[in-house]
């Protein structure tokens, strides 16, 4: 009998960050996402006060900036139920060092999304009642569970980090409570999976099965939103990695991970692509299905909707990007991985308000006559639309932030301390002139901790180009959770 | 039993343990059997919607409610003079604010270039999309065709506008506290005002048509037991009853003269029909 009782040795000690080593620039980002967090929180009482009335939005386009908001916040939280399917489905385990975070990133999603909805439904006061009175006729009563059930599982994939992390680690009780869950992930990451694969289409399937909206009634809906928010919820977590690791100049994670992630980001890019292209090939250029042409005669004439379709969504949404993540030269340059990273999610972001507005502005015609009856439906979110905005995402990047100071996310980070390009060919290595670093998440300076070669990747090509530049780090915005 | 014979059993370090070595361990035996547990239950809790469900799909819907009624609206566009007396009334009776009527009434042509109006009253379809797109069941369908609102259970995420093809559909932006300058020139308010953040439409003066039935009044005859719209049009150009009585003034009409229904390609089988005006159809 083998016992499980002892303490646990595989967990990384981490050491708490020292106190009063803020940096000015890590205090001026804190106080501006305060601030926002403020603004947000005046104007969702402003909103709960006063009702939805103080919106830009009307019976004709009930839906607005808050659904964008929270279709691209639950789509960026995708990266958590394909990296820990990576990990713990498909048995790669060397993905946990990117995985930690993106369950992070993805509980930040769908929280970020849930606290829209609750803005954004007339009556925050119920809104458990989908739990109680269901309706298993309706996709959005099916997201709604999902959303629920999956964020449960989110919180149980984070609790042990948690636990790991923090001073909860002294705590007999809650190190065998984070044993426990621990020893559960297998089964709770397919029931993820799972839910995440259910809801992320339904979401898609929102629109996509309204038969009132020509514009919106498609069978492509579904996949094209789940193709999506593979590629770009792995994007956001590829690129709070990055960022997190320029900014504290670190390797936050080991460079075939970041190949390994930026591959799979690609891929799910073309998927993508080439769905979305046959889909608008079949609907939009090989057929003419009067309300469809209509609608995107519409769409043309009063919406930049071709512009950010061609532009935003396809070519520097998807298509850039993906050359990026799959050209290993390019990919290779860590400052243009970001960029790329960065243009999928502004693309994400782009396709769910399309996706949104462009069936509400274009008017539905019931009358029976042939008189153009019905104005067309503009619509642009109000000040206290946007402030709720700018809070939720304050939020999530304030949450990620701290999660990245105090949590032990990255278990295999690294500190950078000399400048050099380590590099590594084909199955051996042959140049190493002295071995880079290894420090747990220690301070970033801390010249007496254990100097350790690498454990560098077998089958690398070329490993790592560690950033050459020491000058501070650029303040690019920390994208997350939009 | 001991699984590594190559350690010592007392190391303070967890062995991973592997495949190769044992076929299932504790550790795996456990979490099978709980999630095993856990499947139980969740099946047992979901098993009737999931039949329900299943039953669909394979298309063997429940028969729905049998009831002797289908209450059903004819509105003659040939005879309709614009007046706008029918909004009115409903927007009274019903209390409702300008930019949430219940009824209204829009200006088309025929293709000969004829002026007719068409009123849209909530067209109480069969395959209704509000009714199946809301999460929470709050908007339904009464046996005898009615769609109705539970604005108890409503929580205003106003999906059910978004799917509605015919914008039937308003929401409560606000808390009402105006005056209803219609009243009583109109009618009288006969429901409560509705809650902010709640989405409402069209009964079909469904209070009157349980009153009469209560009553022993026919709806569609009696004044009393018929829709305000119905009652207040001076051209008569408005019919409501019960389509499953072969005698109604609707059953006649539906049965001997050619009648459309709005967006009749959505398969949305609505309960309101249309005489369609000269040179349409």
């Amino acid at each position: 009998m083998t016992t499980h009782a002892e303490p646990l040795q595989h967990i990384s000690v981490v050491t708490p960050s020292k106190k009063g080593r803020y940096s000015p620039l890590f205090l001026l980002w804190m106080v501006g996402l305060i601030s926002a967090l403020g603004i947000g929180l005046v104007c969702g009482l402003h909103v709960l006060i006063n009702g939805l009335g103080v919106t830009n939005l009307n019976n004709a386009l009930p839906w607005g900036l808050w659904i964008t908001l929270d279709l691209s916040s639950i789509a960026l939280g995708a990266g958590a139920f394909t990296l820990s399917a990576a990990v713990y489905i498909f048995g790669m385990k060397q993905y946990e060092a990117i995985a930690r975070a993106a369950v992070l990133v993805g509980l930040l999603g769908y929280s970020s999304a849930m606290l829209a909805l609750f803005i954004d439904i007339g009556r925050p006061d119920r809104f458990y009642h989908p739990v109680i009175y269901w309706n298993v006729h309706s996709v959005l009563w099916e997201i709604t569970m999902c959303v629920v059930l999956y964020s449960t599982v989110l919180v149980m994939e984070l609790v042990p980090i948690v636990i790991e992390s923090t001073f909860l680690r002294k705590y007999k009780l809650a190190m065998s409570i984070s044993h426990r869950l621990h020893s559960l992930m297998p089964l709770v990451a397919v029931f993820g999976m799972g839910l995440s694969l259910l809801h992320q289409s339904s979401l898609g399937a929102t629109y996509g099965i309204l038969t009132a909206r020509p514009f919106w009634y498609s069978p492509s809906a579904p996949v094209l939103f789940i193709l999506s928010a593979v590629a770009g919820g792995v994007a956001l977590t590829l690129l709070v990695t990055l960022l997190t690791g320029k900014l504290l100049n670190k390797q936050m994670v080991p460079d075939n991970i970041i190949t390994g992630v930026a591959r799979l980001v690609g891929f799910a890019c073309l998927a993508y692509l080439y769905l979305k292209l046959w889909s608008w090939a079949a609907t939009n250029y090989y057929s003419h299905v009067p309300d469809k042409e209509l609608g995107a005669e519409i769409l043309a004439q009063n919406t930049p909707y071709n512009f950010t379709f061609w532009f935003g969504e396809v070519l520097f949404g998807a298509l850039v990007p993906a050359i990026i993540m799959l050209w290993g030269r390019m990919r290779r340059n860590r400052n243009l991985l970001m960029l790329g990273a960065f243009m999928i999610i502004v693309g994400l972001v782009i396709n769910r308000w399309n996706m949104t507005l462009s069936g509400f502005v274009i008017p539905m015609d019931w009358s029976p006559g042939v008189r153009e009856v019905f104005p067309i439906n503009t619509y642009s979110p109000a000040l206290v639309e946007w402030g709720i905005a700018i809070g939720i995402v304050a939020y999530s990047w304030t949450a990620f932030t701290l999660g990245v100071r105090f949590l032990n996310l990255y278990p295999e980070a690294r500190t950078i301390r000399k400048r050099r390009a380590v590099v590594v060919t084909d199955t051996t290595v042959t140049t190493m002139t002295e071995a880079p670093i290894i420090a747990t998440m220690v301070g970033d300076d801390n010249p007496e901790e254990p100097i350790m070669s690498v454990e560098t990747s077998r089958e690398e090509k070329i490993v790592s180009l560690i950033e050459e530049d020491e000058t501070p780090p650029d303040e690019g915005g920390e994208e997350q959770g939009i | 039993m001991n699984d590594h014979p190559q350690q010592p059993e007392n190391l303070p370090i967890e062995v991973e343990e592997t495949d190769e070595q044992a076929l299932i361990t504790r550790r795996e035996l456990i979490t099978l059997l709980v999630g095993a547990g856990a499947t139980m239950v969740m099946a047992a809790t979901l098993s009737d919607p999931i039949a329900n469900l299943a039953n669909d799909i394979l298309g063997n819907r429940p028969k729905p409610e049998e009831s002797d009624y289908h209450w059903v609206m004819v509105i003659d566009l040939s005879k309709c003079i614009g007046c706008d007396y029918c909004v009115y009334a409903c927007q009274a009776t019903n209390d409702t604010t300008p930019d949430m009527r219940w009824n209204i009434r829009i200006e088309d042509e025929t293709p000969q270039g004829d002026i007719f109006h068409v009123t849209r009253p909530c067209l109480h379809c069969k395959h209704a999309p509000c009714v199946s797109v809301c999460p929470v069941g709050a908007t339904y369908t009464r046996p005898d065709g009615l769609v109705m609102m539970d604005y108890d259970k409503c929580i205003g995420c106003r999906y059910c506008q978004t799917a509605c093809p015919y914008g039937a559909r308003s929401f409560n932006w606000y808390a009402r506290n105006d005056e209803n300058p219609l009243v009583p020139e109109w009618g009288r308010p006969e429901v409560p005002r509705r809650p902010r953040g709640v989405v409402e439409k069209c009964t079909l003066c469904v209070q009157r048509i349980d009153y009469g039935l209560a009553n022993n009044l026919t709806p569609g005859v009696d004044p009393e037991a018929t829709p305000a719209c119905v009652n207040i049009c001076p051209v008569t150009a408005r019919y409501f009853g019960n389509l499953k009585d072969p005698n109604s003034t609707v059953a006649k009409i539906i049965n001997s003269k050619p009648t459309l229904r709005l967006r009749e390609d959505l398969g949305t089988e609505p309960s309101v029909y249309y005489i369609p005006p000269e040179g349409l159809l």
